[in-house]
Parts: structure tokens; sequence; C-alpha cells
């Protein structure tokens, strides 16, 4: 059963939360764009690391596991299915295929071009057969293409796999080291963004400080003194974050023909993707939460009910 | 109503505010809490509303024990009680109407009964016409009723009050005496807290004199009676 009295003194605390705003405009407005700014730096961070992730996860569409066999140019076809068929049983092998001796012969001659005349002199063709795989999309990160090669490297008939292992991890370092940087200033600003917003509830708190004695004094409770300052904290934060996302968004549709190319050489040739629903509720939810975490660490001090 | 059995107020350093307090009062009744300043009048008030907690003894408002009460427990006890100051206590941003509907607004009230109740009670005490004023354009006694109406707007069954004429001239704080007066005579239990000679005179109530936080006398109402009672009287 709800208690009528609770909501009517809920509702008074909100219209109290929203006073802060009212009446110091300058103090809030400064207060949410100071966070709006910080917001905005973690933001973009969070933007980058989100697309450096994306082209990780993008590019094992383009990459090939390629499986070298033993099978020669003599070998029968029901020897090249059968290996066939081994391979494609393994978890993670989307499709495959099988590329003749003489087929990566015509193809090397290909990539070399004018010089294709040394391989003139060659009496046999020395090339193997072998299998190009393609992993699937949810087996495409490093760990699972590591785990992937070691399987195929298993076959009986295989001899050797690539699958430009060197590239991918080194990427994916660089993407962890983003990440941790991330977290470090993530970190920085949360403690950052939680000061400020704790310095604006402190300034509310002075500014209220004979409103709160006489609250009490008629017998308000801890919570209803403390909550409309809560409330301003979240309302401060979640302002914050949603003016750092507008932003963000503006600085994104403005920025990206111009940048675009120059930031081709870090995502590759996909184009910088945008927050999706989730991650922009992820950031306002920050911004509630860091909100909220500084009117906590701002109230901390003040002593109940006496 | 209150019962105070040796209670001690006794302050870091080791000074006492009051010491060894006893003393009764029956609901319903009218007393003046006097003596000279820093007598611990104000300390006295301060207990029964629960803003200090005694060093030693017990009291109880209402039958209840309020040394033993729980912090999360003080806000209820004092929506019970009418509290008016010297200095009035008044939030200068607010209107008259926006502060005595406070009280009524943290005990959970319905909007449409806290505009019946704190417009009936402000044309009452003679302020209907300044229901949207700020404090700071009313006199100081129009501010004191400002104030008594935020402590009488939840009928409370008990009301204190510490010096509320302190700053106010003889004939505003005679009206004023006379609101608390009413008061009284509607049912409410009345504590006042003041050394002026003047409202102690007109005003014939039970006194209890306070002398460097001890209870010196307890003196009836009647004035031909004048029945200083010793202490240890008290107690027992």
């Amino acid at each position: 059963m709800i208690d009528i009295r609770a909501v009517r003194r809920l509702a008074v605390c909100v219209r109290s939360g929203l006073r802060g705003a009212r009446e110091r405009p300058l103090v809030f407005a400064l207060s949410v764009a100071t966070m709006a700014a910080g917001l905005l730096v973690l933001g973009t961070y969070m933007l980058i690391a989100a697309n450096l992730r994306g082209v990780l996860e993008r590019v094992g569409a383009d990459l090939k596991l390629v499986a070298f066999t033993s099978l020669g140019a003599a070998a029968a076809p029901d020897e090249v299915e059968a290996l066939g068929a081994r391979l494609r049983a393994l978890s993670g092998v989307a499709e495959l295929r099988y590329v003749r001796p003489d087929e990566a012969m015509e193809r090397l001659r290909g990539d070399l071009g004018e010089d294709a005349a040394v391989l003139d002199g060659m009496t046999q063709n020395p090339l193997p057969g072998s299998f190009e795989l393609v992993v699937a999309v949810e087996r495409r990160a490093p760990a699972e293409l590591r785990a992937l090669a070691a399987a195929v490297a298993g076959v009986p008939g295989v001899t050797e796999v690539r699958f430009g292992e060197a590239w991918v991890e080194g990427y994916a370092r660089v993407v962890r080291m983003v990440e941790i940087l991330g977290a470090g200033l993530g970190v920085f600003l949360v403690i950052v963004l939680g000061a400020i917003v704790a310095s604006t509830v402190r300034l509310s708190l002075h500014a209220r400080a004979d409103e709160i004695q006489i609250q009490r004094l008629v017998g308000a409770g801890g919570l209803f003194v403390r909550l409309p300052f809560y409330l301003e904290g979240a309302l401060q934060g979640g302002l914050a974050a949603l003016a750092a996302l507008l932003l963000l968004r503006a600085l994104y549709a403005l920025g990206m023909p111009l940048l675009g190319d120059a930031l081709g050489w870090l995502v590759g040739s996909q184009a910088l993707v945008f927050f999706g629903p989730a991650e922009a509720a992820g950031l306002v939810t920050l911004g509630v939460l860091l909100g909220l975490g500084g009117a906590l660490m701002s109230l901390f001090s003040l002593e109940d009910h006496r | 109503m209150i019962q105070m059995y040796h209670v001690d107020l006794r302050y870091t350093g080791g000074t006492y505010g009051l010491r060894d307090i006893s003393l009764t009062l029956e609901r319903g009744e009218f007393v003046f809490l006097t003596g000279s300043s820093g007598a611990g009048k104000t300390s006295l008030l301060r207990l029964l509303f629960g803003a200090e907690q005694p060093s030693a003894g017990q009291i109880l408002v209402s039958g209840r024990n309020i040394t033993r009460m729980k912090a999360a427990q003080v806000p209820a006890l004092r929506r019970q009680i009418g509290v008016i100051f010297q200095d009035f206590k008044l939030l200068p941003e607010r209107t008259v109407f926006e502060n005595v509907a406070i009280a009524l607004e943290i005990a959970g009230t319905a909007k449409r009964e806290i505009r019946t109740r704190v417009w009936s009670l402000l044309k009452r005490l003679g302020l209907g016409h300044r229901i949207d004023h700020r404090p700071r354009t009313l006199s100081g006694g129009e501010q004191q009723r400002v104030a008594i109406a935020r402590a009488l707007v939840n009928d409370p069954p008990l009301l204190l009050a510490d010096e509320p004429t302190g700053n106010l001239d003889p004939g505003l704080a005679l009206d004023i005496m006379d609101i608390i007066a009413d008061a009284h005579a509607r049912g409410t239990t009345v504590v006042v807290a003041t050394h002026d000679p003047t409202l102690l005179e007109r005003y014939r109530h039970r006194r209890i004199v306070l002398d460097a936080g001890r209870l010196v006398a307890d003196r009836a109402p009647e004035p031909t009676v004048w029945a200083a009672r010793s202490i240890g009287a008290t107690r027992s």
C-alpha cells in the first residue's frame, strides 16, 4: 500500500531539489558547464576506444587463415576432399576454399608482375596446395584466432598455418593500451567531476543552512533534508552528460568530413562510428551517478536530526 | 506532559549548562522559565525538543523517554512540538504562506488542507493581508506572529517559546503573549522562557526559576501563594 504522506513529502523534496537551480542559476550553470567539459573529454576518449575496438572486430572479416598442406600438384581429388572435410569440421571455420599449386603459382606470378620472369626457369612447381579458411564472426578476436590456428595446425596433412598474427596482436596491444589509459583518465575525471559537484552542493548546503535548520526544527527527517541535495547533484550530472553528448554529436557531425581521412591511419578504411543508444545512455547514467556521488561526498559530514 | 529527573547538561570542558534539574509539567499547563541570562533557560528548552542530549538524567515528553530516543525518532517528536525563538527564524526568500506551510509539508499534509489551515491561522493572527509578503517587509511583531503560526499550524500539544518577545516593543510583546495565551486556552501546554518582569507580572502562571544551571525556585501561579519550594521538595 502506498503511503500518501510519503509521496507528498517526496514531491516537496523534488521541488526543493529543483529550487537549487532556480535560486542559484549561475552557480548551477557553471557547475553543469564544467562537468560537461570533463564528460566531453571522457566521451571523446570513450568514442575513440570504442572505434579502435570496432576495427579489431571488423578486421577479421578481411582476414583469411591459410593452411598450407602436404598435397602436391598430383594430389587426388578425394585426398583434397578428405582434408577439406576435416578442416571444415573445426569449430570457427565458416567457409574454406582449396587453392591448387598451379593456382598458387599463377597468383605468385601476378604478385611478382614484371619480375615474374624469374620463375620461368623452374621445371617443377614447388608450391604446395593450401586451404583458405574464412573465420566465423564470433571467433575473430586475437585469442580465438590463435586457438583456431593451433587446431588447424594439428590436423594431419597441414604443414603450416598463417593468419597475419603479428598485425592483429600489435593492434590488440594498442587497443589494450588505449583502454588502460582510458581507465586512468576515467578515474581521474570521475574524481575531479565528483569534487566539482561536491563543491556546488556544499555551496547549496551553506546557502540553505537556515532552511535546513528550520526544516529540522519542525520535524524533517534526515532523508527529507538530504534528498533535495541528492536530486540537485543527480540533475547537474545528468544535464552535464546530456550537454556533453550533444556537443560530441555536433563535433562528430562537423568534424568527420574534415578529419575522416586524417583518422584513416588509426581506424583503417572504416568511418568513425558514433555511440549507439546503449553507450549514450551509459554516459548519461555515468553523469547522474557522478552527481549523486558528489552530493554524497558533500553531505557526508552533515549530522542527522540534531 | 513533561517529566525531568536529575538532568545534567555538561559541555566539553566540564562546565555545566544545567545541573540536577527535576520537574514535572502537567498537560495543559502554562509555565514560565525564568532567570537571568545564562541561567540555562534556552538549554532546558533545547533538551525538550531534542536539540541537545542530557549528560545525565531522564526526560519524558508525552510519556516517551527522549534520552533513549534514537536520532531517527527525533523528527517525529518535533512534529509534536511547536518552537518559537527570539530571532523568529524565518526564511527571508519565502513568503509568509510558505514559511508557515513548511511545517505541514514536512508532515506530508495534502496541498488543499495546507492552504486551508495556513490561511485560517494567519487570518486569526491578523496576517491575512500579508500572506504573500516576504518576512523582511513585515514589522518585528508580524514576523513573530508568522513564527508562532508556523509553530502552531500542526496543532502541537506542546509549545516552547524562547524569549518570544525579546526583540519586540512592550506593546507588541503583549500582543504576542496574548496569542500564546490563546493557544494555551485552546489546550496547548506552553513553556515560555523569559526574563521580562512585565510579562511575569501580567501573566500569572507557574514560574520555574533557574540560576547558573540550577533550579532554584518553582512558584505556583497564584500571586498570593508564592510558595517557593526547595529543589528537594520538587524532586519528591
